[in-house]
């Protein structure tokens, strides 16, 4: 324990104030020599009360109060090198501070990135002369400083980022932010003076928990926790999951919303915990139901709503209500849009039916299709060609108006007034794959949908046949281009390896049309290419998609591949199934003109389009987006929180081995404030003393 | 002047020996001395007033006959006549600490002193035996207790009044059993006291004063005249400090802890418990044939002392214990 403010203790000197004023201020009493005193009342209550030792108690209750406020100006602090490790000698250092939502844990009332700034502070204070220091944040957003002499612009930096509204949601880890510094130092550097990272922040996995214990370009890392390690954090509870899904069984317009409530950070032996959670729509509480949690357990939480307004897609949250006092609020709640239908409408054109289910032309599709489907997000039709002229000749456009994709498997080609149709809900933002096959008449499409296709129809070949490949009979497919969005969530095998071709379509290379191949032959043919057709998009498969010309269907890739093929298509991400974004992940929306995005505080971005898209990246507003095209709503999102920020519970950091170079730096607890706490329960005391000597 | 003049001169202040010297201390009822005095007897004796007649009875002195009563009555018949007995006076005096209150001639125990001085001086001058017992500090002192009525006891009782211990307390069961078994028939036994706090150490106080009326009254028992001559200062009657300073007092029996206190606020109370103690004084008094007689410091020594003198003599106390 030690005093910040020693000289202040000489105010102790005023204690004998009081004394001496109780001393001097005594009334003298005359002395009278009296023989009857057995008739004197035993005692004048006023009198006695002012000058007799019970006047003490008061006064030493009055003296420890004048002490304690003496003591508590002197700021005592105890003294731990727990958290602060330092080089000792000049050095050229780069604070990097954690600004992850798990940074918003608040302890002993301070947020842990308070914490981490004081940190922060008193190393900046304590670093030896000569050292050059920067300051790298994890927050995007977040200040950064290039290393310099004066470490108290570092200071200043990191005092004015704290004042800003941090932690927020969508920092990155902070192992991500060990290049950015680790480059500010390589920048810097003069001689071989040592380099060191200063690492503030939670001891979480995304925390201090993931760093390495030297960085890329040989800087040492040194791991600073926000508050001492040997020090609990408080458990908290957060929503880490929320999807919802359609309950068309209970009501058409039911919605059943899934949320997981997870406990974070308790202890292994504490008491199962209740939890209250309750789903708001428009801010409307509508239901509340409480679930128990073991520690560091989760718990699913099920509402069922039925959606009363007759808006397409309603804003919802879940939140937690009960505890109230979180000490991490950023994952009490969650947002979602209800929709009561949600299922991507997928209309299949059927050009070569078969009695036999293998030899259908769409029997793999929809297996495909319905193999990956367990949510049955994705409802499929089947239709003749004729259906579909006949339907269209009947509605016109609008009879595709619910039909977020349109897959033609060998279709001769459509009729062009059908075609007309077809190129206007493409446009508008329909998806279209066209799969060729032996009744496919390739300049028949060239007419009709000619203006969609991603490159024209030569004519179909026989592999093999074709022009200076006469040596093999079949085509097989090469690597896939992983960077299409097509494989979105697909890293490394796709799992079309061995698949091969006897029969592809041949197409006119025209640069203009921008198509992107996203399969190609090993040959270098395109097998499937893409191009964004206004705000839709067309996928073009030269080959079957049956077995008819190629083995496709039979690899173990066809399931991801027409599924991503689909969610390509249909733009998942404009319905509400797919409207959930994490934080800080683009959003991008396929338009013609500006699109304008409301951000849950109601601001409005207006961003044109650029390759007909607009990207808007500030998602870091956790709530319900919307994005407007021509002033009408065309799709919503939500973004929510990563539940990795969610996360406090400390991984076991290992101590640096530094003996050589280090040097512990003394950081200062402040320990006053349970000196205010005894002076409150003083004044209480004394308040007693002085009603009970009324 | 000798020493012992000097003492009795310390201890009758000038003007009350010159009143003094004219009055005589006489008691209403007869008594019954050893030897003749000035004192009425209760028995015939050998004076020239005639008394009565009795009857003869054999043995009788016949030179007593009263011959024309004889003649008349035509028995025998003997004159008797009125004797006169000395008076044995005994004093015990309070020389506790309590005494010691008052400045000057206002002191308790100077005016206890002057009356008790006076009473034995008037006393030895009628050639009536005096005796005197001081209480004080716990001890009895009764050297002079036995009544005599020679010059030399008169000084005697004037140095020993001089000289007063005033601390403690006067031991009053020991100095009753002291005194009471030695007293002459039908003594008159003055207690000179202030008789508000008669205890002894370690005794309460109303226990303390049951046995002190208890050995008064076992005396007036005994068919003494016990006169209880109670010399009270004003400021223990009337208590005249009424405001707020605080005042701290000190015990001069040395036996209670000091009491402090604004004075207007301890002044009730105090007023009401000797005015208490006063009227049950005066009723056990009352009750047990004792004369009390209560003198303030503050009166004129002379008029006080008359008082006394007309107590003696069947007057009523004309000045009653003022209690506001």
């Amino acid at each position: 324990m030690s005093l910040l403010a020693p000289a202040l203790l000489a105010g102790l000197l005023g204690l004998a104030a009081p004394v001496l004023a109780h001393l001097l201020g005594r009334e003298r009493p005359r002395e009278v020599p009296f023989a009857a005193m057995r008739f004197l009342p035993t005692a004048e209550p006023s009198v006695t009360r002012r000058r007799a030792l019970r006047d003490l108690p008061l006064l030493i209750v009055r003296l420890l109060l004048l002490a304690l406020l003496v003591l508590a100006l002197a700021r005592p602090a105890t003294q731990h090198d727990g958290g602060v490790t330092m080089v000792a000698e000049p050095h050229d250092a780069v604070v990097l501070v954690d600004g992850s939502a798990s940074m918003g844990l608040r302890v002993d009332g301070q947020t842990l990135l308070e914490h981490a700034v004081e940190q922060g502070q008193t190393l900046l204070r304590s670093l030896p002369a000569g050292t050059r220091v920067g300051l790298v944040t994890t927050d995007p957003d977040g200040p950064r400083v290039e290393p310099t002499a004066d470490p108290s612009r570092v200071a200043d930096a990191l005092a004015r980022w704290a004042e800003r509204d941090v932690p927020r949601p969508g920092a990155w880890p902070l192992q991500a932010g060990i290049p950015a510094a680790s480059q500010m130092l390589t920048d810097v550097r003069s001689g071989d003076r040592k380099r060191v990272i200063y690492a503030l922040g939670d001891a979480t996995e995304r925390g201090l928990g993931g760093l390495p214990a030297t960085a890329e370009g040989g800087a040492l890392v040194l791991p600073i926790p926000a508050v001492p390690e040997d020090e609990a954090l408080p458990e908290h509870v957060g929503i880490v999951d929320l999807t919802w899904a359609p309950a068309p069984e209970l009501d058409p317009r039911a919605a059943r919303v899934d949320a997981v409530v997870r406990r974070f950070g308790a202890a292994d032996d504490a008491a199962p915990r209740s939890v209250t959670v309750g789903l708001f729509i428009r801010d409307a509480e509508v239901a509340r139901a409480a679930v128990t949690l073991p520690p560091g357990g989760e718990a699913p939480v099920q509402f069922t709503h039925t959606l009363l307004e007759d808006a397409d897609v309603l804003p919802a949250r879940v939140a937690v209500l009960d505890p109230t006092d979180d000490p991490l609020a950023v994952d009490d709640e969650r947002h979602v849009w209800l929709a009561a239908e949600d299922a991507m409408e997928v209309a299949v054109v059927n050009g070569d039916p078969s009695e036999l289910r293998a030899h259908d032309e769409v029997f793999f599709f929809t297996t495909a299709v319905a193999a990956k489907d367990e949510e049955q997000t994705m409802a499929v039709r089947g239709l003749a060609p004729d259906q579909l002229s006949e339907r269209v000749r009947k509605r016109g456009a609008a009879a595709l108006a619910d039909v977020d994709v349109l897959v033609l498997a060998n279709v001769r080609a459509p009729d062009p007034d059908v075609a007309a149709a077809i190129l206007e809900r493409t446009r508008a933002g329909m998806g279209l794959l066209i799969a060729v096959g032996d009744r496919v008449d390739a300049d028949a499409y060239n007419g009709a949908l000619g203006p969609a296709l991603p490159l024209s129809m030569r004519g179909s070949v026989q592999v093999g046949t074709a022009p200076g490949r006469k040596e093999a009979r079949v085509e097989g497919i090469a690597p896939a281009d992983l960077t299409h969005p097509i494989f979105t969530g697909i890293d490394g095998e796709v799992g079309l390896s061995g698949a091969s071709a006897r029969r592809v379509m041949l197409l006119e290379p025209d640069p203009r049309r921008n198509a992107r191949i996203a399969l190609s032959f090993t040959s270098g043919a395109p097998a499937l290419l893409t191009r964004p057709f206004d705000a839709g998009r067309v996928a073009l498969l030269t080959t079957s998609l049956d077995r008819d010309w190629a083995d496709l269907p039979l690899r173990p890739g066809f399931v991801p591949l027409v599924s991503g093929v689909l969610s390509y298509l249909g733009d998942t991400s404009r319905g509400s199934a797919g409207s959930r974004l994490v934080v800080g992940e683009a959003r991008r929306a396929r338009a013609r003109g500006p699109v304008v995005f409301v951000t849950p505080r109601g601001a409005e971005v207006s961003i044109a389009p650029t390759d007909g898209a607009a990207t808007f990246e500030d998602t870091y507003a956790l709530g319900h987006y919307t994005v407007r095209i021509d002033g009408a709503v065309d799709s919503v999102f939500a973004v929510e929180l990563d539940p990795g920020e969610s996360e406090t519970t400390p991984v076991q950091t290992d101590d640096q081995a530094l003996e050589d170079v280090e040097g512990r730096v003394a950081v200062n607890v402040p320990q006053w404030r349970w000196l205010v706490w005894l002076a409150l329960g003083l004044l209480g005391v004394e308040a007693i003393l002085r009603w009970r000597a009324r | 002047m000798s020493d012992r003049a000097l003492a009795l001169a310390s201890v009758v202040p000038a003007p009350l020996r010159e009143l003094l010297r004219s009055r005589a201390l006489k008691l209403q009822r007869p008594v019954l001395g050893r030897r003749l005095g000035r004192h009425r007897s209760a028995r015939a004796g050998v004076g020239l007033d005639f008394r009565d007649h009795r009857a003869y009875v054999p043995g009788d002195d016949p030179r007593l006959l009263d011959w024309r009563a004889v003649a008349r009555r035509e028995r025998l018949v003997l004159r008797q006549t009125e004797a006169e007995d000395e008076l044995s006076l005994v004093l015990l005096v309070d020389g506790s600490g309590g005494m010691a209150y008052g400045e000057g001639s206002a002191q308790k125990f100077a005016v206890a002193r002057a009356l008790a001085g006076g009473l034995a001086w008037l006393a030895t001058r009628q050639g009536d035996p005096v005796g005197l017992a001081v209480g004080a500090d716990g001890i009895v002192a009764d050297a002079t207790a036995r009544p005599s009525s020679s010059p030399e006891r008169l000084a005697g009782i004037a140095e020993q009044l001089q000289n007063p211990t005033l601390r403690g307390n006067c031991p009053w069961p020991a100095l009753f059993d002291a005194v009471g078994p030695r007293l002459p028939r039908r003594s008159l036994v003055v207690v000179v006291s202030d008789a508000l706090d008669p205890s002894s150490d370690g005794v309460p106080t109303d226990e303390a004063d049951e046995t002190f009326l208890r050995g008064l009254a076992s005396i007036r028992a005994r068919r003494h005249d016990v006169v209880v001559l109670q010399t009270l200062h004003r400021d223990e009657t009337e208590f005249p400090w009424t405001d707020r300073t605080t005042l701290r007092f000190i015990d001069l029996f040395g036996r209670r802890k000091p009491r402090e206190g604004a004075a207007a606020g301890m002044r009730e109370g105090y007023l009401a418990a000797v005015a208490a103690h006063q009227s049950r004084l005066a009723a056990r008094c009352e009750d047990e044939g004792l004369l009390l007689h209560t003198v303030h410091t503050d009166e004129d020594l002379a008029t006080a002392f008359l008082g006394l003198l007309g107590r003696f003599e069947g007057a009523p106390q004309t000045a009653e214990v003022s209690t506001p």
